[in-house]
Protein backbone atom coordinates (compact mmCIF):
# COMPACT_ATOMS: atom_id res chain seq x y z
CA UNK A 1 0.00 0.00 0.00
CA UNK A 2 2.99 2.82 0.64
CA UNK A 3 4.51 1.64 -2.37
CA UNK A 4 0.87 2.09 -4.44
CA UNK A 5 0.48 5.83 -2.22
CA UNK A 6 4.35 6.44 -3.27
CA UNK A 7 3.80 5.73 -7.03
CA UNK A 8 0.77 7.99 -7.10
CA UNK A 9 2.78 10.88 -5.14
CA UNK A 10 5.61 10.33 -8.01
CA UNK A 11 2.99 10.82 -9.92
CA UNK A 12 1.14 13.99 -8.78
CA UNK A 13 4.82 15.54 -8.37
CA UNK A 14 6.45 14.77 -11.58
CA UNK A 15 3.55 14.46 -13.99
CA UNK A 16 2.29 18.02 -15.96
CA UNK A 17 -0.32 16.65 -17.38
CA UNK A 18 -3.35 17.40 -15.04
CA UNK A 19 -5.39 14.74 -16.14
CA UNK A 20 -2.18 12.74 -15.33
CA UNK A 21 -1.77 14.01 -11.98
CA UNK A 22 -5.68 13.07 -11.33
CA UNK A 23 -4.91 9.72 -12.08
CA UNK A 24 -1.73 9.87 -10.02
CA UNK A 25 -4.41 11.25 -6.84
CA UNK A 26 -6.64 8.68 -8.01
CA UNK A 27 -3.60 5.97 -7.38
CA UNK A 28 -3.18 7.72 -3.98
CA UNK A 29 -6.35 7.43 -2.65
CA UNK A 30 -6.48 3.45 -3.94
CA UNK A 31 -3.87 3.03 -1.50
CA UNK A 32 -5.51 4.83 1.70
CA UNK A 33 -8.64 2.87 1.03
CA UNK A 34 -6.99 -0.81 0.58
CA UNK A 35 -5.05 -0.02 3.71
CA UNK A 36 -8.10 0.72 5.70
CA UNK A 37 -9.87 -1.78 4.57
CA UNK A 38 -6.80 -4.52 5.07
CA UNK A 39 -6.82 -3.53 8.62
CA UNK A 40 -10.91 -4.62 8.77
CA UNK A 41 -9.89 -8.22 7.85
CA UNK A 42 -9.86 -11.20 10.18
CA UNK A 43 -7.85 -14.28 8.37
CA UNK A 44 -10.66 -17.01 7.57
CA UNK A 45 -12.91 -14.57 9.19
CA UNK A 46 -16.75 -13.71 6.96
CA UNK A 47 -18.09 -10.43 5.26
CA UNK A 48 -20.54 -8.76 8.19
CA UNK A 49 -23.59 -10.06 6.62
CA UNK A 50 -25.92 -11.57 9.74
CA UNK A 51 -28.73 -14.15 9.07
CA UNK A 52 -26.99 -15.81 6.05
CA UNK A 53 -25.33 -18.36 7.40
CA UNK A 54 -22.09 -17.20 7.67
CA UNK A 55 -19.87 -17.59 11.02
CA UNK A 56 -18.71 -15.56 13.87
CA UNK A 57 -15.56 -14.08 13.05
CA UNK A 58 -17.13 -10.91 11.38
CA UNK A 59 -14.92 -8.71 9.49
CA UNK A 60 -14.95 -5.11 10.81
CA UNK A 61 -17.86 -3.18 9.38
CA UNK A 62 -16.95 0.32 10.26
CA UNK A 63 -13.86 -0.43 7.89
CA UNK A 64 -15.83 -0.97 5.04
CA UNK A 65 -18.29 1.92 6.07
CA UNK A 66 -15.78 4.40 6.33
CA UNK A 67 -14.20 3.72 2.60
CA UNK A 68 -17.61 3.34 0.95
CA UNK A 69 -17.80 7.16 2.36
CA UNK A 70 -14.32 7.93 1.11
CA UNK A 71 -14.79 6.17 -2.17
CA UNK A 72 -17.87 8.58 -2.89
CA UNK A 73 -16.08 12.04 -1.89
CA UNK A 74 -13.11 10.75 -4.09
CA UNK A 75 -15.33 10.45 -6.82
CA UNK A 76 -16.73 13.67 -6.40
CA UNK A 77 -12.82 15.53 -6.06
CA UNK A 78 -12.06 13.58 -9.16
CA UNK A 79 -15.53 14.61 -11.53
CA UNK A 80 -15.21 18.25 -10.07
CA UNK A 81 -11.31 18.38 -10.90
CA UNK A 82 -11.92 17.24 -14.75
CA UNK A 83 -14.44 19.50 -15.14
CA UNK A 84 -12.03 22.37 -13.92
CA UNK A 85 -9.63 20.59 -16.51
CA UNK A 86 -11.94 21.04 -19.09
CA UNK A 87 -12.49 24.50 -18.45
CA UNK A 88 -8.73 25.13 -18.19
CA UNK A 89 -8.33 23.83 -22.08
CA UNK A 90 -10.87 25.99 -23.18
CA UNK A 91 -9.82 29.19 -21.82
CA UNK A 92 -5.76 28.61 -21.88
CA UNK A 93 -5.89 25.85 -24.71
CA UNK A 94 -3.81 23.31 -23.21
CA UNK A 95 -3.76 21.19 -19.91
CA UNK A 96 0.14 20.73 -19.83
CA UNK A 97 1.32 22.50 -16.68
CA UNK A 98 4.91 24.01 -18.12
CA UNK A 99 2.64 25.49 -21.26
CA UNK A 100 -0.02 27.17 -19.08
CA UNK A 101 2.98 29.24 -17.61
CA UNK A 102 4.15 29.80 -20.44
CA UNK A 103 0.80 31.64 -21.43
CA UNK A 104 0.54 32.89 -18.31
CA UNK A 105 3.48 35.25 -18.76
CA UNK A 106 2.28 38.10 -21.02
CA UNK A 107 -0.43 38.81 -18.57
CA UNK A 108 1.35 39.75 -15.14
CA UNK A 109 2.80 42.94 -16.98
CA UNK A 110 -0.90 44.88 -17.45
CA UNK A 111 -1.89 44.31 -13.65
CA UNK B 1 16.44 16.85 -12.10
CA UNK B 2 12.99 17.62 -10.73
CA UNK B 3 12.39 14.39 -11.23
CA UNK B 4 14.89 13.28 -9.31
CA UNK B 5 14.57 15.59 -6.90
CA UNK B 6 10.75 14.47 -6.55
CA UNK B 7 12.12 10.71 -6.95
CA UNK B 8 13.87 11.44 -3.93
CA UNK B 9 11.04 13.07 -1.79
CA UNK B 10 8.93 10.46 -2.74
CA UNK B 11 11.27 7.44 -1.48
CA UNK B 12 12.13 9.56 2.08
CA UNK B 13 8.19 10.03 2.33
CA UNK B 14 7.76 6.25 1.43
CA UNK B 15 10.72 5.25 4.02
CA UNK B 16 8.91 7.08 6.62
CA UNK B 17 5.37 6.18 6.14
CA UNK B 18 6.75 2.19 5.90
CA UNK B 19 8.32 2.80 9.27
CA UNK B 20 5.09 3.69 10.80
CA UNK B 21 3.24 1.00 9.12
CA UNK B 22 5.13 -1.77 9.72
CA UNK B 23 4.30 -0.40 13.66
CA UNK B 24 0.86 -1.34 12.99
CA UNK B 25 -0.61 -4.16 14.71
CA UNK B 26 -0.91 -7.73 11.90
CA UNK B 27 -4.30 -7.41 10.03
CA UNK B 28 -5.97 -10.66 10.11
CA UNK B 29 -5.80 -11.61 13.94
CA UNK B 30 -9.73 -11.34 15.37
CA UNK B 31 -8.38 -9.68 18.65
CA UNK B 32 -7.00 -6.69 17.07
CA UNK B 33 -8.67 -3.16 18.60
CA UNK B 34 -10.25 -2.14 14.88
CA UNK B 35 -12.51 -5.67 15.93
CA UNK B 36 -12.79 -5.40 19.50
CA UNK B 37 -14.73 -1.58 20.22
CA UNK B 38 -17.33 -0.39 18.82
CA UNK B 39 -17.16 -2.97 15.93
CA UNK B 40 -18.23 -5.71 18.71
CA UNK B 41 -21.16 -3.61 19.41
CA UNK B 42 -22.32 -3.10 16.17
CA UNK B 43 -21.66 -7.01 15.26
CA UNK B 44 -24.03 -7.51 18.75
CA UNK B 45 -27.18 -5.99 18.01
CA UNK B 46 -26.82 -3.99 14.96
CA UNK B 47 -29.47 -6.08 13.07
CA UNK B 48 -31.85 -4.55 15.60
CA UNK B 49 -30.81 -1.48 16.02
CA UNK B 50 -30.69 -0.22 12.62
CA UNK B 51 -32.82 -2.45 10.82
CA UNK B 52 -30.42 -4.10 8.49
CA UNK B 53 -28.62 -7.36 8.61
CA UNK B 54 -25.52 -6.11 6.15
CA UNK B 55 -23.89 -4.28 9.07
CA UNK B 56 -22.24 -2.20 6.85
CA UNK B 57 -25.40 -0.98 5.54
CA UNK B 58 -26.33 -0.63 9.29
CA UNK B 59 -23.28 1.49 10.09
CA UNK B 60 -23.17 3.82 7.09
CA UNK B 61 -27.73 4.08 7.35
CA UNK B 62 -28.10 4.43 11.34
CA UNK B 63 -24.91 4.79 13.40
CA UNK B 64 -23.20 7.08 11.47
CA UNK B 65 -25.65 8.70 9.21
CA UNK B 66 -24.62 11.77 9.48
CA UNK B 67 -21.34 10.80 8.47
CA UNK B 68 -23.28 9.64 5.47
CA UNK B 69 -25.74 12.67 5.02
CA UNK B 70 -22.17 14.31 5.34
CA UNK B 71 -21.63 12.57 1.93
CA UNK B 72 -24.56 13.00 0.04
CA UNK B 73 -23.90 16.56 0.90
CA UNK B 74 -20.30 16.32 -0.65
CA UNK B 75 -21.66 14.49 -4.19
CA UNK B 76 -24.63 16.88 -4.04
CA UNK B 77 -22.27 19.89 -3.62
CA UNK B 78 -19.92 18.64 -6.60
CA UNK B 79 -23.00 18.53 -8.60
CA UNK B 80 -23.94 21.86 -7.93
CA UNK B 81 -20.16 23.00 -8.81
CA UNK B 82 -20.03 20.78 -11.62
CA UNK B 83 -23.42 22.08 -13.06
CA UNK B 84 -21.81 25.77 -12.36
CA UNK B 85 -18.93 25.84 -13.68
CA UNK B 86 -20.40 24.39 -17.32
CA UNK B 87 -23.12 26.84 -16.86
CA UNK B 88 -20.52 29.53 -17.09
CA UNK B 89 -19.01 28.46 -19.73
CA UNK B 90 -22.24 27.78 -22.13
CA UNK B 91 -22.74 31.71 -21.99
CA UNK B 92 -19.87 32.06 -24.18
CA UNK B 93 -20.41 29.83 -26.37
CA UNK B 94 -23.64 28.71 -26.65
CA UNK B 95 -24.00 25.97 -29.72
CA UNK B 96 -21.21 23.18 -31.20
CA UNK B 97 -21.47 21.39 -34.08
CA UNK B 98 -23.34 18.21 -34.67
CA UNK B 99 -20.46 15.95 -35.28
CA UNK B 100 -21.22 13.31 -32.99
CA UNK B 101 -19.33 9.99 -33.92
CA UNK B 102 -21.93 7.04 -34.10
CA UNK B 103 -21.06 4.04 -32.28
CA UNK B 104 -20.55 0.60 -33.57
CA UNK B 105 -23.26 -1.58 -34.22
CA UNK B 106 -22.20 -4.33 -32.30
CA UNK B 107 -21.82 -2.06 -29.52
CA UNK B 108 -24.65 -0.06 -29.73
CA UNK B 109 -26.94 -3.79 -29.78
CA UNK B 110 -24.89 -5.15 -26.91
CA UNK B 111 -25.72 -2.05 -24.75
CA UNK B 112 -29.38 -2.17 -26.22
CA UNK B 113 -29.65 -6.19 -24.97
CA UNK B 114 -28.10 -5.49 -21.90
CA UNK B 115 -30.21 -2.54 -20.68
CA UNK B 116 -33.03 -4.17 -18.81
CA UNK B 117 -30.56 -6.69 -16.78
CA UNK B 118 -28.10 -3.97 -16.02
CA UNK B 119 -31.13 -2.05 -14.69
CA UNK B 120 -32.68 -4.74 -13.11
CA UNK B 121 -29.04 -6.07 -11.31
CA UNK B 122 -28.99 -2.05 -10.19
CA UNK B 123 -32.31 -2.51 -8.56
CA UNK B 124 -31.70 -5.62 -6.71
CA UNK B 125 -28.46 -3.91 -5.41
CA UNK B 126 -30.23 -0.94 -4.20
CA UNK B 127 -33.41 -3.14 -2.52
CA UNK B 128 -31.77 -6.00 -1.20
CA UNK B 129 -28.51 -4.15 0.09
CA UNK B 130 -29.62 -3.90 3.23
CA UNK B 131 -29.75 -8.30 3.80
CA UNK B 132 -26.90 -8.81 0.46
CA UNK B 133 -23.86 -7.43 -0.04
CA UNK B 134 -24.48 -3.73 -1.92
CA UNK B 135 -26.51 -0.60 -1.00
CA UNK B 136 -27.45 2.36 -1.84
CA UNK B 137 -24.52 3.58 -3.21
CA UNK B 138 -23.57 0.92 -5.25
CA UNK B 139 -26.61 0.44 -6.73
CA UNK B 140 -26.67 3.78 -7.81
CA UNK B 141 -23.47 3.69 -9.36
CA UNK B 142 -24.53 0.95 -11.15
CA UNK B 143 -27.32 2.67 -12.63
CA UNK B 144 -26.11 5.43 -13.43
CA UNK B 145 -23.44 3.87 -14.98
CA UNK B 146 -26.16 2.41 -17.03
CA UNK B 147 -27.54 5.60 -18.42
CA UNK B 148 -24.08 6.87 -19.19
CA UNK B 149 -23.72 3.88 -21.53
CA UNK B 150 -27.39 4.73 -22.68
CA UNK B 151 -26.12 8.00 -23.41
CA UNK B 152 -22.94 6.98 -25.37
CA UNK B 153 -25.61 4.80 -27.89
CA UNK B 154 -28.31 7.17 -28.10
CA UNK B 155 -26.47 10.62 -28.04
CA UNK B 156 -26.09 12.52 -25.30
CA UNK B 157 -28.69 14.91 -26.84
CA UNK B 158 -31.31 12.13 -26.69
CA UNK B 159 -30.54 11.33 -23.30
CA UNK B 160 -30.75 14.78 -21.92
CA UNK B 161 -33.85 15.32 -23.63
CA UNK B 162 -35.41 11.94 -21.71
CA UNK B 163 -34.69 13.70 -18.82
CA UNK B 164 -36.57 16.90 -17.94
CA UNK B 165 -35.59 19.47 -16.27
CA UNK B 166 -38.16 19.03 -13.16
CA UNK B 167 -37.36 15.74 -12.92
CA UNK B 168 -33.63 16.30 -12.41
CA UNK B 169 -34.24 19.10 -10.25
CA UNK B 170 -36.21 16.32 -7.48
CA UNK B 171 -33.81 12.93 -8.45
CA UNK B 172 -30.77 15.05 -7.70
CA UNK B 173 -31.78 16.22 -4.32
CA UNK B 174 -33.87 13.79 -3.27
CA UNK B 175 -31.41 11.96 -1.62
CA UNK B 176 -30.41 14.99 1.09
CA UNK B 177 -34.57 15.80 1.49
CA UNK B 178 -35.08 11.90 2.30
CA UNK B 179 -32.00 11.42 4.97
CA UNK B 180 -33.00 15.31 6.15
CA UNK B 181 -36.83 14.03 6.79
CA UNK B 182 -35.67 10.86 8.50
CA UNK B 183 -33.54 12.63 10.62
CA UNK B 184 -36.18 15.33 11.74
CA UNK B 185 -38.59 12.34 12.15
CA UNK B 186 -36.46 10.78 14.69
CA UNK B 187 -35.56 13.85 16.17
CA UNK B 188 -39.92 14.41 16.33
CA UNK B 189 -40.57 11.00 17.39
CA UNK B 190 -37.74 9.73 19.47
CA UNK B 191 -36.22 13.02 20.66
CA UNK B 192 -32.98 12.51 18.92
CA UNK B 193 -31.70 12.86 14.98
CA UNK B 194 -32.08 9.66 12.98
CA UNK B 195 -33.90 7.46 15.72
CA UNK B 196 -35.91 4.86 14.19
CA UNK B 197 -39.18 3.71 15.09
CA UNK B 198 -39.45 0.29 17.76
CA UNK B 199 -41.07 -1.86 15.13
CA UNK B 200 -38.51 -3.66 13.40
CA UNK B 201 -40.55 -3.99 10.11
CA UNK B 202 -41.00 0.08 10.63
CA UNK B 203 -36.99 0.48 10.65
CA UNK B 204 -36.63 -1.89 7.61
CA UNK B 205 -38.79 0.15 5.24
CA UNK B 206 -37.09 3.32 6.64
CA UNK B 207 -33.76 1.95 5.34
CA UNK B 208 -34.87 0.85 2.01
CA UNK B 209 -36.41 3.98 1.38
CA UNK B 210 -33.27 6.19 2.19
CA UNK B 211 -31.16 3.28 0.14
CA UNK B 212 -33.95 4.19 -2.93
CA UNK B 213 -32.90 7.86 -2.26
CA UNK B 214 -29.57 7.60 -1.65
CA UNK B 215 -28.85 5.19 -4.92
CA UNK B 216 -31.46 7.87 -6.98
CA UNK B 217 -29.29 10.94 -5.94
CA UNK B 218 -26.15 8.82 -6.56
CA UNK B 219 -27.35 7.84 -10.19
CA UNK B 220 -28.29 11.10 -11.36
CA UNK B 221 -25.38 12.77 -9.82
CA UNK B 222 -23.04 10.72 -11.83
CA UNK B 223 -25.57 11.47 -15.07
CA UNK B 224 -25.42 15.05 -14.44
CA UNK B 225 -21.19 14.95 -14.21
CA UNK B 226 -21.38 12.82 -17.53
CA UNK B 227 -23.79 15.36 -19.35
CA UNK B 228 -22.15 18.53 -18.16
CA UNK B 229 -18.52 16.59 -18.96
CA UNK B 230 -20.06 16.30 -22.33
CA UNK B 231 -21.79 19.60 -23.10
CA UNK B 232 -17.79 21.03 -22.09
CA UNK B 233 -16.25 18.32 -24.42
CA UNK B 234 -17.83 19.96 -27.66
CA UNK B 235 -16.91 23.09 -26.77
Amino acid sequence: MVILFAIGLYVVLTKQNLVKKIIGLNIMETAVFGLIVTSGMVTGGSPPLLGQGLEPPYASPIAHALVLTGIVVALSVTALALVLIIRVKAECGSIELDELQVDLQPLEPDQ
Amino acid sequence: MRNALALVVVIVLAGLMMAGVSQLPPPGSPDGAVHRHVAAHYIDGGKEAAGAPNLVTAVLLNYRALDTYGEVVVIFAALLAVLAVGLAGHSRGPQRGADELPVSPVVDLVIRLLAPFIALFALFMILEGHVLPGGGFQGGVVLGALMILLGLVLGPRRLRRMLPTPALFWTRSVALLAFALVAVAGLALAGWLFALPEQYWLRELIIVGLELAIGIGAAFALVGFYLSLEADRHR
